[in-house]
C-alpha cells in the first residue's frame, strides 16, 4: 500500500467535485427539479427580448419627457406579450391580440388573474412586489409563460 | 447497485413523462450551469433565476435535441447565452468590465469537462461500500481532519488509516463510472485521473 501522489490528485478532484455540487443551494436543486412539472403542461417559455431601460435610444428619448415608462417584450414562438411598467399597474397587450387568462406568479404561487380582452389587452394591479413571472391561456390551448421579471 | 443511465437515456425518458429521469439530469449537471454563471459573477439570485430558464428551456427541448449526447454542451452553450442576457437586461451590471469576463468556446468546453468528470467521481464516490466511503468524506473534508480524529469518528486504529485510505481509493479508481477517465484505459480521454499504480 502506498499513498503515492496519485492518491493526493484523486482526494483533491473528489473534494472539488463535491465542492462543486455543494455550491448549489439545496433549494435551487429543488426548484430545478420542479420546474419538470411544467413538461406536463405543455407550456411555452417567452423570453425578454426588448427592455426599455436598456435602450439607451430609448432612455435618452423618453428622459425628455415627463414621465418614463418602462416597457418590456417577451416573445415565445407563438406569441408577444408586451408590458408596460405604469405608476402603480401593469399595462399589456399579448399579440397577436386574443381573449384569454393572465396570470401573475410570485415565487410562491400564482398570485392573481386577470382576464386579456378580445383586442389582447390587460391590466395587473398593484405591481408586484417581488420577482413574477406572467402566464397566459386561452381556450384555444395556448400557453406561454415569461422568464421570471423583477422591476 | 444503483443503475447508471446514460446521458442519452436520461434525456429520451425525460422526454416522455420521467420525474426521475429529469431529476438525475438537474443532479448531474446543475453544477455546471451554476458555476458558468459564477464565472459570470451574477449575484446568486440572479444565478437562480438564469438557471431556471436554462431548465426550463431544456424542457422545451428535450425532444427536439438533435444530438441527445451533447446535452453537456448544450446545457453550457445555452447557460452562457442567458447569462450574457442577464448581464444586459438588467441594469444591476455594469456592462463595461463584464465583458473582460466572456467564456470562450474553449473554457467553455473545459468547463463541461470538469463537470462530467466531477459527476462521474460523485456516482463513484456513491457506489462504494459505506465505510468507504465516510473514510473519504472525512479525508477530503474542509477544514482537514487529523487522523486522530478520524481515527475516533470511525472507531478505526491510526495506523489502519493510510492502507485503508489505498485500498477505498483504489476501489474509487476501478469505478465503472470513473473508465473513461483513467489514464491509459480508453484513447483521449477528456480528463485524466491519476492512475493509482504506477507502470511496471
Amino acid at each position: 500500500m502506498r499513498n503515492g501522489p496519485d492518491d493526493e490528485d484523486l482526494l483533491a478532484a473528489l473534494r472539488a467535485a463535491l465542492r462543486a455540487r455543494a455550491e448549489v443551494p439545496p433549494e435551487h436543486v429543488a426548484a430545478v427539479k420542479d420546474v419538470y412539472a411544467w413538461h406536463a403542461i405543455d407550456v411555452e417559455l417567452a423570453q425578454l427580448t426588448f427592455d426599455s431601460s436598456r435602450e439607451p435610444d430609448a432612455v435618452a428619448a423618453t428622459r425628455s419627457e415627463s414621465a418614463s415608462i418602462r416597457a418590456l417584450t417577451f416573445t415565445s414562438t407563438h406569441l408577444t406579450i408586451e408590458v408596460e411598467v405604469a405608476s402603480d399597474s401593469l399595462i399589456g397587450q399579448v399579440i397577436p391580440p386574443q381573449e384569454g387568462d393572465l396570470e401573475v406568479q410570485a415565487r410562491d404561487g400564482v398570485t392573481a388573474t386577470v382576464p386579456v380582452d378580445g383586442i389582447g389587452c390587460f391590466c395587473v394591479e398593484p405591481i408586484p412586489p417581488g420577482p413574477f413571472r406572467l402566464r397566459y391561456r386561452n381556450q384555444l390551448n395556448t400557453d406561454v409563460m415569461t422568464g421570471w421579471i423583477t422591476l | 447497485m444503483r443503475d447508471d443511465p446514460s446521458v442519452v437515456e436520461l434525456v429520451t425518458r425525460a422526454a416522455g413523462y420521467d420525474q426521475d429521469a429529469w431529476n438525475e439530469l438537474v443532479e448531474r449537471y446543475v453544477p455546471l450551469v451554476w458555476a458558468i454563471c459564477a464565472r459570470y459573477r451574477l449575484s446568486s439570485h440572479d444565478i437562480e433565476d438564469v438557471s431556471q430558464t436554462v431548465w426550463l428551456l431544456l424542457l422545451e427541448q428535450l425532444r427536439k435535441l438533435r444530438d441527445p449526447a451533447a446535452l453537456p454542451g448544450w446545457l453550457a452553450t445555452t447557460t452562457r447565452h442567458e447569462c450574457l442576457r442577464m448581464l444586459r437586461a438588467s441594469a444591476r451590471y455594469d456592462l463595461s468590465d463584464r465583458y473582460l469576463d466572456y467564456i470562450d468556446d474553449a473554457a467553455l468546453e473545459e468547463e463541461v469537462i470538469t463537470a462530467e468528470r466531477n459527476a462521474a467521481l460523485r456516482a463513484a464516490l456513491d457506489e462504494l461500500p459505506p465505510r468507504c466511503k465516510q473514510l473519504l468524506m472525512l479525508l477530503i473534508s474542509e477544514p482537514p481532519r487529523s487522523y486522530a480524529e478520524i481515527s475516533s469518528v470511525l472507531q478505526l486504529r491510526v495506523g489502519s488509516i493510510g492502507p485503508q485510505r489505498a485500498r477505498c481509493l483504489d476501489r474509487l479508481r476501478r469505478s465503472r463510472h470513473l473508465v473513461t477517465f483513467i489514464d491509459g484505459a480508453g484513447n483521449g480521454a477528456p480528463a485524466r485521473i491519476p492512475e493509482g499504480e504506477p507502470h511496471a
